[in-house]
């Protein structure tokens, strides 16, 4: 029992990491353009394609840090060209447009890679399980944990530590005075919105090496990122990430007792936050107007 | 002398209504200019115009001889055009330090260790958030960080806004060295009185339109005339 609740709370976690990724792509973009994007999941699905189709050039190594930045490019000439005329608009029209987004991104993978699944090879010392009484915890299983705490805490530096990252961080509460400051809005946006879809694509990457890639697989993984953010509170990153952790963890616990409702409980769970707290654990009144 | 900032016949709406009917105003360089007037005359209207944060529909703004009218703002303010809004608008989550790393670097003599030396209150206060300083702290890092961009011209919103006359006298003083430093200032104030203390020059706007443009020194010296224009109310001649 105590192994089995051990599995499903690791599992959880993991499953976990994967929203905290998502979400933290999301929520970085809702935060600075006020755009939901629905094309995230679609993103996902383009890195992980995109590292399949490297992988026999660069390795697993070099895709794993190409395709995201490929994907990111993509995303820079998306922002560039569609989702910038959406800003400072009724949220439809964002909405409506990365809708379409989303579809257009799953089947152009569909028409490209086609529509039956494809295995992804990981590297063998990534493969093995790392001792038989932990059979479940697989260095890859770690090695995605790890990767994905690497690209927060580098995430989380720059915001702190850069320039661009105070401006970003200024720009999610006023923008106006940021631009007023000199600093170039647009230019910060495009690579706000580059940066959350290079998280998007780095998460496509590591599912692909977990689950296998289909056109598909974004979708799972998009609404729990806006459950993460919403439990964890909008507009606060830190938030962000304990919401993606908190929502992996219970659904992962939940499987042991009632693994019909593994998926139901993050949307209970948010709805309970929700009625303690209005803004979400983190999400402070009237931080995002 | 040449122009900073020159107006003419701005006209800005917000939604259906008319706010800014024809203003024309010029910043003369290295002077302080004052824009005065009552609450809703259109003071803030004209300073955000100005700065390309609400263009005006009609009408054309020249910044340094080049025409910036349908300027977004960021390019307007890297001309060296530094803006300090009505209200502050300090950045709350960021602290002190992090809030004087937003503006553009612009090259000049202005830097962090200079600007520590001028409001010596700031470099006490750098791992402050911006939402735990006091509204005169929020004044002057709000001015600090302006000068950070290294502006030719500054625009001041009500910076006595809300501040103790102690402070008050202070930003007014940092105003006046502003000046000696060479930044022409366009001064948009409700405290009429210390305004013309130390403006060059002096604008009063009234229900969308110039009403009054001259010398700082003639209004001042004409408080009947100044009543008339700007509706000024007894609590603005109180002594501060």
């Amino acid at each position: 029992m105590t192994q089995l609740l051990l599995f499903n709370a690791i599992n959880g976690l993991i499953i976990g990491a994967f929203y905290v990724l998502m979400a933290l792509g999301l929520s970085l973009i809702l935060n600075l353009s006020g755009v939901i994007n629905f094309a995230h999941g679609g993103f996902l699905v383009l890195g992980g394609y995109l590292a399949y189709a490297l992988t026999p050039y660069v390795g697993f190594w070099g895709a794993l840090l190409i395709a995201p930045l490929l994907t990111a490019g993509v995303g820079f000439v998306v922002e560039r060209l569609m989702v910038r005329r959406v800003y400072g608009r009724d949220p439809l029209y964002g909405l409506l447009l990365t809708f379409g987004l989303a579809f257009i991104l799953e089947d152009g993978t569909r028409s490209i890679w086609g529509a039956q699944g494809l295995p992804v090879s990981i590297p063998a010392v990534l493969a093995r399980p790392l001792s038989s009484d932990f059979f479940f915890i697989t260095g890859y299983r770690l090695f995605m944990v790890g990767t994905v705490a690497a690209a927060v805490f580098l995430l989380f530096a720059l915001l702190r530590y850069t320039r661009v990252g105070i401006r970003i961080r200024a720009g999610t509460l006023d923008l106006d005075t940021v631009s007023a400051l000199g600093i170039n809005v647009r230019g910060l946006r495009s690579l706000n919105f580059a940066a959350g879809i290079f998280l998007a694509g780095l998460s496509g990457v590591l599912a692909g090496g977990q689950l296998g890639l289909e056109p598909t697989m974004g979708t799972g993984l998009l609404m729990p990122g806006f459950v993460a953010i919403i439990v964890g509170g909008v507009g606060s990153l830190p938030g962000t990430l304990l919401g993606g952790l908190l929502i992996g963890l219970a659904s992962g616990v939940t499987a042991v007792f009632f693994p019909s409702a593994s998926e139901a409980v993050i949307y209970i769970l948010m709805a309970v936050v929700l009625m303690v707290r209005p803004h979400g654990l983190l999400g402070e009144e009237g931080l995002l107007t | 002398m040449s122009a900073a900032i020159e107006a003419d016949n701005l006209h800005s709406f917000y939604g259906k209504s008319h706010i800014l009917h024809g203003v024309g105003l010029r910043v003369a360089e290295g002077g302080i200019t004052a824009l005065l007037g009552r609450n809703g005359a259109g003071k803030t209207t004209t300073l955000r115009a100005l700065i390309g944060l609400t263009p005006p529909r009609q009408g054309r703004v020249m910044v340094f001889g080049v025409d910036t009218t349908h300027w977004p703002s960021f390019r307007i303010a890297a001309l060296g055009v530094g803006y300090v809004p009505e209200g502050r608008h300090v950045f709350p989550n960021l602290t002190v330090e992090e809030n004087l790393k937003v503006p553009l670097e612009r090259p000049g003599p202005w830097t962090l260790p200079r600007i520590y030396q001028l409001f010596p209150a700031l470099a006490d206060r750098r791992r402050n958030r911006g939402r735990q300083l006091s509204g005169g702290e929020q004044e002057m890092l709000a001015i600090a960080r302006a000068l950070l961009l290294n502006p030719r011209v500054l625009l001041l919103d009500e910076p006595s806004q809300g501040l103790a006359p102690l402070v008050v006298r202070e930003v007014f003083r940092i105003v006046v060295e502003m000046r000696r430093e060479g930044i022409s200032v366009l001064l948009v104030e409700q405290n009429v009185r210390m305004s013309l203390e130390i403006a060059d020059y002096a604008y009063v706007l009234d229900d969308g339109s110039v009403v009054h443009a001259g010398s700082a020194r003639e209004l001042a010296a004409d408080p009947a005339r100044i009543a008339a224009l700007a509706g000024a109310t007894a609590e603005q001649w109180t002594d501060p």
